[in-house]
């Protein structure tokens, strides 16, 4: 009987772990590239893995994305997405990493994308476009601390 | 009474996620399309498909593939596409590329692998997009199930023993370790080794 319950036990924790995989999960954020949206430490945002699994090439400029590292294949990071494929871009307009006047142009199914911390954070600036196929999930909300609970709203407007 | 033999077959169904985790976590059967690998896989392409083994858990969890290991890997250039290829070299090498790649050789960069099929001619590989994250590979081959006749353990490395074989396949056999010697011949610099 204690092996009934043992074996439900570890069927629930695979069925939370499958959710969290292909639905969406709460998720701990750290590290200072992406201030002032996100602070250091300390905060919990909601991760949809959801709408990447059903269309993994559907982001748009200015969405909030994790997706795994190009150069540490087992970490996460966070970052906004610049540039979709075809979208000519300027490498850093601030000079710091490459010349300003170096532009490129995204290339088939890779995205260019970029802390909001400009000065902080290791990006496309330094390691150049990286492939949709390493996006995992989209950041839709904030839900901790709770006096900074914040939906994220595509915030880039377009001029015609 | 008459739902009862479906009660009881429902009552494993709470095991599913188990079942489903272990699928996705620890090891996939695949169907092997196309020709980029042959003639390693997929040698009678006309006739049959060939279905493999492949092992998740060793590369997600543990990181574990090198040079020689034949991977599938979601493609670079299209996120709903997967490739089966083999590594050629890894971060830190100094690879002797093909054509269409613009360099005649590249160093490796940091968290990534070159990656090419074992037949040049009919492959979209590294020589095309570049040198591709090691977070792609998703798996690696590690036997072969279906046709039968070659059911069994994949080895990466062909072994150069030759006893007992017919004239035919020791040529295959022959063929096979050339090319590998001429994949080895093409990796000019590992890390740790001096120009």
């Amino acid at each position: 009987m204690a092996g009934g319950i043992a074996l439900k036990l570890v069927s629930f924790a695979c069925a939370v772990h499958l959710f969290a995989e292909y639905i969406g999960t709460p998720s701990n954020m750290s590290g200072v590239s992406m201030l002032p949206t996100f602070a250091g430490s300390g905060e919990i945002v909601i991760e949809d893995r959801l709408s990447i699994r059903l269309s993994p090439t559907g982001v748009a400029r200015g969405d909030l994305v994790t997706l795994r590292s190009p150069i540490e294949p087992s970490r996460i990071i966070c970052k906004r997405v610049i540039g979709l494929p075809g979208d000519i871009i300027c490498v850093d307009p601030t000079g710091l990493k490459a010349p300003s006047t170096e532009h490129v142009i995204v290339p088939e199914g890779h995205i260019w994308i970029s802390g909001d911390n400009a000065a902080c954070s290791r990006d496309s600036r330094d390691y150049g476009p990286v492939s949709m196929s390493l996006l995992r999930g989209k950041i839709r909300a904030r839900i901790w601390p709770p006096s900074e609970f914040t939906i994220f709203r595509n915030p880039t407007t377009y001029i015609d | 009474m008459k739902s009862r033999p479906r009660m009881h077959s429902l009552r494993w169904l709470h095991l599913l996620p188990i079942g489903a985790v272990a699928c996705e976590y620890f090891y996939k059967i695949k169907v092997v399309n196309g020709r980029s690998m042959q003639p390693t896989l997929n040698p009678d392409w006309l006739l049959s498909r060939d279905v493999g083994v492949f092992d998740v858990f060793s590369v997600q969890a543990k990181h574990h593939y090198t040079r020689g290991d034949v991977v599938a890997l979601v493609s670079p250039m299209n996120p709903e596409r997967m490739l089966i290829k083999r590594i050629l070299a890894v971060e830190g090498d100094v690879v002797q590329t093909l054509p269409p790649y613009p360099d005649p050789t590249v160093i490796i960069p940091k968290g990534h692998v070159w990656v090419e099929g074992d037949e040049s001619f009919r492959t979209d590989d590294s020589n095309r997009f570049g040198p591709v994250p090691s977070a792609l590979i998703e798996s690696k081959l590690i036997s072969i199930i279906w046709p039968l006749n070659r059911f069994g353990v994949f080895r990466s490395k062909p072994s150069i023993n030759m006893d007992g074989l017919d004239e035919p396949s020791r040529r295959h056999q022959k063929d096979a370790v050339d090319r590998d010697r001429w994949r080895d011949s093409r990796v000019v610099r590992r890390p740790g080794q001096s120009a």
